[in-house]
């Protein structure tokens, strides 16, 4: 084909719409404006431990969206176990610094690699279920790795837990959880980025419109399904090792609980699922969602109820998350709000 | 002694699969007939036990009479929970639904500890602790009340669902809603009052289990699962299926808890797991996927 | 002269638990022809592509592309290898665009391994314009109608670059008009050195496009021969038409 054919009919390289529509540039220089905010955040005055745990807090969670969001986003699987995860990084970073008196550093990698192992593992088996099978087969590993861990005493420390070194110097250690969280959730978008222009991408959305037309296309479906599988284990593994030296303790009622999972999801669904930058925003909006009922609804006891309405909530009226209002690819209104009731129904 | 604990262990696991069976029935039929796993179950389920155990200890009703009260309050509870709010997005995407319900299952459970507080309470008639031996192995009354019970709350179900117009009806809308659309079938009400049903069911299971073992607002959960196993177990969409499917679980619990008591839950799970990978349609080998 | 096969199935055999949907098929399909698949609902039709392809595990019996066994292989090896396949229920990916949907096939094809997603996205252009879609480029899957969509199936396994394509229903649902041209994509299809297997129940199109039918009854072979010989053969009407049409047939003829 000649130079001048190709002008003629340009094409679109918006990887599978994983980027904003529309606003594009706009929108993509706001959010570069933002993570320029979040960059140079801890060197700002008003910086103060309160808010460098309240942000560390959402980029961690953001990370772990964001790495959900490759499984259950972009390959369509309703993945509900990613805590495991989360709680194998936290373990595997925790043991391997005060039993193998590894750096902090070399532990996280142990952490992370062991859960992407372990998602290989069980991936291979329950990644050939589908539908409600495999989000229950998730749930049920995750529940059950976590009843392991707090009953294999010898190795996890049980209901005692596990005690970690503090970070030091200790007066920078707010600064240094806050960078470790902000480039992980910086590197999981610039990952995402990565894998849509590549065919692993293409394959991920292939398996979740088709899956039989995918594999019959030349596509190795299982190789593609582990790999979206073990990528989202990668991220929530860092995101677990890095919460456990941060928290400096590991307990498993704690890093297997099942609210993980589903903060992960919310902010994914929030955001919008299978697009890029979703996950990430969803994240911040749910916490801002979730402190401002906590505000107006002082009851402490009650925080788990105000996060089930707003699940609630999110899953009559938006569960393709916000992103199409963002980017202006639908304009927010009753009637874009009633929109799902309407396709939905009986 | 050993050989008294395994006999002991067999009667437990029959009793207890009837009572399983009544958790798992109502979930079954949600999951058959709506297409969605209904992770509130488990909730329901434990609201049916706080109704028997206010009525007991506010106006000292009989645990076994507040049965038909606890199922019908929770009926009217799932039929306006249905027709007005899972309805809504019941044609969705499964990540829709699951979160939904799944969403329900913490606010019932959140308000209940608010209101109800989060520690173990028993409901205990005079006869709680009696029973009676039959060789070596003891047989409690009320376990053996409520196992019969479920039993007869199952068989009752399958006549309704085989012999009744209403019951005709609900199968029909499972199998093909289009079709049973044009026979004249309201698919709402109709989706509205299969779920009712099975919260009525869970309500009943709550009820008989709160009589044999103490309850908390958090009991629901591991119930939802067990149902779910259950379900695995025998496959879906029969009702013979769901029992045998309970009778397999009572086994493997009841024996797991004897030979590794902390990780009942975990041997549980894991046969859940592999079940499904070796075997995915099920013990009974009914379709899985309709 | 002896023409050279591409295809060969010996005793291709599945059994769905003690059905059985297809039963020791000998198949041998010829370089560059176009053969017909005929046969009666549910007589085994897709499920025999499907065993061939890999979609299902092969119950008994082997399966040679160009003399090399591939019995048992994954889809995906088979698709890679140089067999494509549209599904008789169109399988599009309604979230990507029509390009995005071919460039799919691009990639991961019989050739995929040496194109980068850009390339494939733009080596998929002249597909496009192939099926006649060139005006659709930029849509996305689930804005086309029917006989879009089953052409954006053709243009999917086109662009996997495959030697065999099998074509599963590609004509049923469409209007007289619709299917001309879509006889008329095949034969150009067939034209650019790509030999077809077509499944179809249109008759005119199976007599159109065909040189050779194999006609399947009951999971087993009933007929192979030229579309007239086959379409003559009493055993094939009688399969298609069933007994009583045959008695009535014979009785009304009597009558006249």
């Amino acid at each position: 084909m000649s130079d001048k054919e190709k002008k003629k009919a340009p094409i679109r390289y918006s990887p599978l719409d994983g980027l904003f529509k529309g606003r594009q540039g706009v929108l993509l220089g706001l959010f570069a404006l933002f993570a320029l905010f979040l960059a140079i955040f801890p060197l700002l005055p008003f910086a103060s431990g309160f808010w460098l745990n309240t942000l560390t807090l959402i980029l961690l969670l953001a990370a772990m969206a964001i790495g959900w969001n490759f499984i259950g986003g972009y390959t369509g699987y309703a993945a509900f176990g990613n805590v495991a995860f989360f709680g194998i990084g936290a373990y595997g970073t925790g043991l391997s610094m005060i039993r193998l008196g590894l750096g902090f550093f070399p532990s996280l990698m142990i952490g992370a690699v062991a859960a992407m192992v372990f998602a290989i593992l069980i991936g291979l088996p329950i990644l050939r279920l589908k539908g409600h099978y495999f989000a229950i087969a998730t749930v049920a590993i995750a529940t059950a790795m976590g009843e392991i861990a707090d009953s294999w005493t010898s190795f996890t420390g049980g209901a005692a837990g596990i005690t970690l070194p503090f970070f030091s110097p200790i007066e920078w250690s707010g600064q240094f959880f806050y960078y470790m969280a902000f480039l992980l959730a910086m590197g999981g978008l610039l990952l995402t980025w990565f894998i849509l222009n590549r065919k692993m991408g293409y394959s991920w959305v292939a398996i979740r419109e088709d899956e039989d037309a995918a594999n019959m296309m030349g596509i190795n479906t299982t190789w593609a399904k582990v790999m979206a599988f073990a990528l989202s284990a990668l991220m929530a593994g860092l995101a677990g090792g890095i919460y456990a030296y941060w928290k400096t303790f590991v307990l498993a009622e704690e890093v297997f609980k099942i609210e993980y999972t589903l903060q992960m999801i919310l902010a994914a669904v929030l955001g919008g699922t299978g697009t890029i930058f979703g996950p990430f925003i969803g994240a911040f909006i749910y916490y801002i969602l979730i402190t401002l009922l906590v505000f107006f609804l002082p009851v402490g006891q009650l925080h788990a109820t105000i996060l089930g309405v707003i699940i609630i909530l999110v899953m009559v009226f938006t569960p393709k998350g916000l992103m199409d209002f963002l980017s202006g690819k639908k304009k927010l209104s009753v009637n874009a709000l009633l929109e799902n009731i309407r396709t939905y129904r009986v | 002694m050993e050989s008294l604990q395994f006999t002991q262990g067999i009667v437990n696991a029959i009793l207890l699969s009837g009572t399983l069976t009544l958790v798992a029935i109502g979930f079954s039929i949600v999951w058959g007939i709506l297409n969605i796993i209904n992770l509130a179950h488990g909730a329901f389920l434990m609201v049916g036990a706080y109704i028997t155990y206010w009525l007991f200890t506010l106006y000292g009703v009989d645990p076994f009479l507040s049965l038909p009260i606890s199922m019908a309050i929770m009926f009217l509870v799932g039929y306006a929970v249905q027709r007005y709010l899972i309805n809504l997005v019941i044609r969705a995407p499964l990540l829709v639904t699951f979160l939904l319900t799944f969403a329900m299952e913490i606010v019932i459970i959140n308000l209940a500890t608010f209101f109800w507080k989060g520690d173990l309470r028993s409901v205990t008639p005079d006869y709680a602790g009696l029973g009676f031996t039959l060789g070596n192995v003891q047989i409690p009354y009320v376990r053996l009340a409520a196992f019969i019970i479920s039993l007869i709350l199952t068989g009752l179900l399958h006549v309704f669902m085989t012999y009744t117009k209403t019951g005709n009806a609900i199968r029909a809308t499972g199998m093909d809603i289009d079709a049973a659309r044009l026979q004249g079938v309201r698919i709402p009400q109709t989706y509205a009052l299969t779920y009712a049903l099975g919260t009525a069911l869970a309500a009943g299971a709550g009820t008989l289990i709160s009589i044999s073992f103490p309850i908390d607002p958090t009991m629901g959960g591991a119930y939802t699962l067990r149902a779910f196993v259950i379900c695995v177990l025998g496959g879906l969409g029969s009702i013979p299926g769901v029992m045998l499917g309970a009778l397999l679980f009572s086994f493997i619990e009841v024996f797991s808890g004897i030979w590794f008591p902390s990780l009942k839950d975990a041997i549980a799970l894991l046969v859940l797991v592999l079940v499904l990978i070796v075997r995915p349609s099920g013990i009974a080998g009914k379709a899985f996927y309709h | 002269m002896e023409r050279e096969v591409i295809l060969e199935t010996q005793n291709a055999t599945k059994h769905f638990g003690g059905l059985a949907a297809v039963e020791k098929v000998n198949m041998k399909i010829y370089k560059g022809e176009i053969l017909g698949l005929i046969g009666p609902n549910g007589a085994g039709k897709t499920t025999f592509v499907n065993i061939i392809t890999g979609m299902l595990p092969i119950t008994a019996g082997k399966v040679y592309f160009k003399g090399q066994d591939i019995t048992g292989w994954p889809a995906y090896k088979v698709g890679r290898l140089g067999i494509a396949r549209t599904f008789q229920i169109v399988k599009p990916f309604r979230g990507m665009t029509v390009r995005e949907n071919v460039a799919v096939g691009a990639m991961f094809g019989h050739g995929g391994h040496k194109r980068s997603p850009r390339e494939a996205l733009e080596h998929v252009d002249e597909i496009i314009e192939f099926v006649g879609m060139a005006h659709l480029r930029d849509k996305h899957a689930d804005q086309l109608t029917l006989p879009y969509l089953k052409r954006l199936e053709l243009a999917k396994a086109l662009a996997m670059d495959p030697e065999l394509l099998f074509l599963d229903e590609v004509m049923a649902g469409l209007n007289t008009k619709e299917i001309e041209s879509a006889m008329e994509l095949v034969r150009r299809i067939n034209e650019r050195g790509i030999t077809i297997l077509v499944i179809e129940h249109v008759m005119k199109a199976i007599v159109g496009v065909t040189q050779r039918v194999f006609v399947l009854n009951f999971g087993q072979e009933l007929a192979q021969g030229t579309p007239h010989e086959v379409l003559n053969n009493p055993e094939v009407i009688q399969a298609y038409l069933g007994e009583k049409f045959v008695e009535r047939f014979f009785r009304q003829q009597k009558a006249a």
